[in-house]
This record gives structure tokens, sequence and C-alpha cells, in this order.
């Protein structure tokens, strides 16, 4: 577990990039925290670490935005290669159910793609058992935030 | 010519019938899933907002629109449907639908980008074989008048917020768009921050009438960046630590958050709007997307817009299919068919 501390935006999606380049493909991070705690900056940081170049916008009202990773340098590791960026958004969501409905589960685990979850708890039952936990949480500060990474 | 358009790419499952008589459009029909009852011999509506019953819902929808505009199968020249952008899973459900009333009816198919559809709306007249259209700006007695170009579009609802500039009715160039949130999204966050329920939009409004737009100081963010990009998640954000600094809200407090909220995203709108507008050398501003149903941003609009205005009605600025038919219209005349087996969906 690492706990980090980010004062502004820009540290935020530093963070991000760091966890980017540690990721393998088939792994799902599920992130939990309230409305502007910084999920889907954090997000932005993890797809340019992979090497996206569009712009991730939020997919609360779509559910989820499937991206292609093409940067080879970005998403090779060793002989793995991260081939989708998949962004799933449950704050709309009632229940897991509606998750499989769309098909958006069929994607956890996959291999050449890894997977980013927000609003995660409420999907928490349909989750593979090694996804990494990310928790974030709203500092004092309006540009302070703790996040928590398991 | 008679259109049929389908419209599965988020939350909606939406069937229409439009007739196009020498540029002359006139809805048939046109029915929205979450906006209507249907009988349960036909198996029913799910009308919950994410449910996703597209599966569900589309033959009573598909079979309601058909019964209200009066017409068969023999009568249907075209089939068109949403392709892109929104869920993969939602959009097939339309496509599919299409590609097999296409085989079936022996019908060319034409699909559409539902972004554009928004824009195409305001060819449409309000309503269901109502009046031609009453929503111009201050030319509503002139209602005839031609769409003139070049053009500046503002998309602006849940999932989107884009600027397109348009050199003529067929063409669009993306020039702008948001980075983090659409304004919707941030109506939608920000009702949820206030404790005031779904959609966010309408319930906002409401609030905002009692309260003062100027009572707090919310960001306008990227409003005087020199790109025509957006960004609405800072707002949200500066929502959320005012309520917190401020513990229990009172009624004065929470109108007045609304009513300053919406001021700066709609300032936000109108002015970036207007900017592209300068710089294009437009002769028109058409807006579109669930959003410009909102009163404060057409009548912004209205004030501080000096060349025309359109703004489609009410029931045709949120999702629907009657603007799938109408933008389906536009590549007819150029004859942009899509065979049934090679329709393909692009989610993004």
């Amino acid at each position: 577990m690492s706990k980090h501390i980010t004062t502004s935006e820009k540290q935020t999606i530093a963070l991000g990039k760091k966890i980017a380049s540690g990721l393998k493909d088939g792994e799902v991070l599920a992130l939990t925290g309230d409305l502007g705690a910084g999920k889907t900056t954090l997000i932005k940081g993890i797809a340019q670490g992979l090497g996206i170049k569009k712009i991730i916008t939020s997919p609360t009202f779509v559910l989820m935005k499937v991206y292609q990773v093409n940067s080879p340098k970005a998403s090779r590791r060793g002989v793995i290669y991260i081939r989708q960026f998949v962004h799933i958004d449950c704050y709309r969501t009632k229940s897991p159910q509606e998750i499989v409905d769309i098909g958006a589960d069929e994607y956890f685990g996959d291999k050449n793609t890894v997977v980013v979850i927000e609003w995660a708890e409420k999907i928490k039952k349909i989750l593979p058992r090694q996804t990494k936990k990310i928790l974030l949480e709203l500092g004092n500060n309006q540009n302070t935030r703790i996040i928590n990474i398991t | 010519m008679i259109i049929l358009g389908i419209e599965t790419s988020c939350d909606e499952t939406a069937v229409a019938v439009i007739k196009v008589d020498r540029g002359n459009f006139k809805i048939l029909s046109n029915v929205v899933s979450s906006q209507i009852a249907i009988h349960a011999k036909f198996g029913g509506i799910v009308p919950e907002v994410a449910a996703r019953n597209h599966l569900k819902n589309m033959l009573p929808v598909l079979n309601q629109a058909l019964i209200k505009a009066k017409v068969n199968q023999k009568k249907i020249d075209y089939i068109a449907v949403t392709n892109k952008p929104g869920l993969i899973t939602s959009l097939l459900v339309g496509t599919e639908t299409a590609k097999v009333l296409s085989y079936v009816w022996k019908k060319p198919l034409i699909t559409v980008n539902h972004l554009k559809a928004h824009i195409y709306a305001n060819w449409l007249p309000s309503g269901v074989g109502g009046a031609p259209a009453s929503h111009r700006n201050d030319r509503a007695e002139a209602p005839d008048l031609p769409i003139k170009f070049p053009s500046i579009g503002l998309i602006v609802s849940g999932g989107h917020t884009e600027l397109i500039y348009m050199k003529d009715k067929f063409s669009f160039k993306n020039i702008g768009q948001t980075l983090d949130d659409a304004a919707g999204e941030a109506f939608d966050k920000v009702a949820k921050i206030l404790n005031l329920g779904y959609p966010g939009g309408p319930v906002i409004s409401k609030m905002a009438t009692k309260g003062k737009p100027d009572a707090f100081d919310f960001p306008r963010g990227m409003i005087n960046s020199k790109d025509f990009n957006f960004s609405f998640s800072g707002i949200k954000t500066s929502v959320l630590y005012k309520v917190r600094g401020l513990k229990k809200l009172s009624v004065k407090q929470k109108t007045g958050i609304a009513a300053s909220f919406e001021k700066a995203v709609v300032d936000v709108l109108v002015k970036k709007t207007i900017d592209a507008a300068t710089k294009y050398k437009v002769k028109t501003i058409l807006l579109g997307g669930g959003v410009t149903a909102n009163k404060l941003l057409r009548n912004e609009m209205k004030k501080n817009v000096n060349v025309d205005l359109l703004i489609p009605s009410f029931n045709l600025c949120t999702d629907n299919a009657a603007i799938i038919a109408a933008a389906a219209y536009f590549k007819i005349l150029k004859k942009d068919f899509t065979p049934w087996s090679e329709v393909k969906v692009e989610p993004n």
C-alpha cells in the first residue's frame, strides 16, 4: 500500500503517469472517491502514461469509453503489450448487473487490456479478485488530494 | 420522401418517421422510450434512465412510431440509424435493427453521426406535424428564411460539449471541445452536491430562478483561453468546496449557488460560441443538444448573438430519432448510403 498527497491537478496527473509505468495487461484498477476527488484527473494521467493522445473526457453519461493504445514504447512491458484502455464510470449505475448488461465486465482481466473504473464500490461484487484499489480523498485545501493505492 | 430514423446511442431507445418534401421537413412520429408507456402486450417499456434495455424497448418503440406516423413499410423510402458516437452495446441494438429492416424491406440504409444530428435538429419544425419552426431568434415571423453559411454549431449535452465550424450544410469541422466534463454533466453533478436529484438541468434551472446569479463567484473555466476548448470539472469542485465550507445550506444559499453556477456555465458557453463566430466570420449560429433546452442559455444567446441564431424547439434538443432522420436527408442528397452488410459502429 502506498499513500500519496498531491497539491495540484498537475501532480495528480503525474501520479497517474507513474501508476501507468507499472501496469501490466489484464489489470483492473478500481477507483473510489467522492465527486471532485480527482478520479478522472488521475485517469487522464494514467492514459497519458500509456501513450494515449486522445483527450480523456468523463464517461459518466455514456458509461464506458474504449481507447486504443498505439504507442509501442509506452505500452511495451517485456513481451506483453497493452492495446486497449477501457474507462468505465459507474456513477449512474444502480446495480452491478447494468455493467454486465453493457458487456463491460468482459474486458476485466482481458489480455492486452487495462481497465479503470470510477465509482467502483458500486460494482464490488463483480470485480476480479486481483483488482488494484485506489482510494481518493478530498483534502482541506481545494487543490489537495490524498490518494491511497493498495 | 419518407425516412425512418433509429437512435440508441445512450439512454433513449427512439424511433421516428419524417417526411421531406422539396427541403421541407415534417415529423410524422417521434417516439422516445422514456416518454411513453406502451401496453404490456408489446413487451412494455423499461423507463429507468441507465437501465439500457434498448433490446426490450426497440420493437415496441418501432411499432409505436409506425402506428403514429400511419405508415407501413411500403411507404418508407430510407432507413437511418445512429452508428456513432456512444456506448458500443447500445449502438449495436440500433444498427442491428436498421440492418435487418434494410435487408428485409429492401430500403437503402444511411448511418448518422449523433452529434451532427443535434445540429440538423434546426432544420426540423417544432413538434410532430407541428407548425414551421418558431424557435428562430427574432425572426419567428419569418421562419422560412434560409439557413446561411458559414456557421458555427454548439453541441452541448450530458455527454458532449463541442464547437463545430460548418462552411456549408454538409461539412463539419470540430474546432473545440470539453477537456473533461460535459456541461450537462456539470449540471447533474452540482444537482447531486446540492441534493436536488436527477436529471440536474431542469432542477438547477428551477432553483436558479429564485436565486441571485452574483451571489457566489464560481470560476469560468478556460473562458479566456485562446482556443475553443472547455473545462467544466473545476466549477464542480469549486461548488463542492463552497458547500462543504457552508455546512448547512439555507434556502437562500442553495438558490444562490444554483443561480451563480448556472450563470457561470452559460457565460462560458455564450462567450466561446460568440468568439468562434467572430473569428470564423459566420452568418449563423446553430445550437443543439439537451443543454440547449436551458432557458438562461437560450435567452443569453438571443441577447448577445448578432448574427442569425437557431435553437431547436425544446422537444428536439434532447436525444430523439427525428433528428437522426433529418441528418440522414443530407446524406441522401449526396447518395451516401451504406450497404447493410458494411455498417460499423464507432463508439468514440
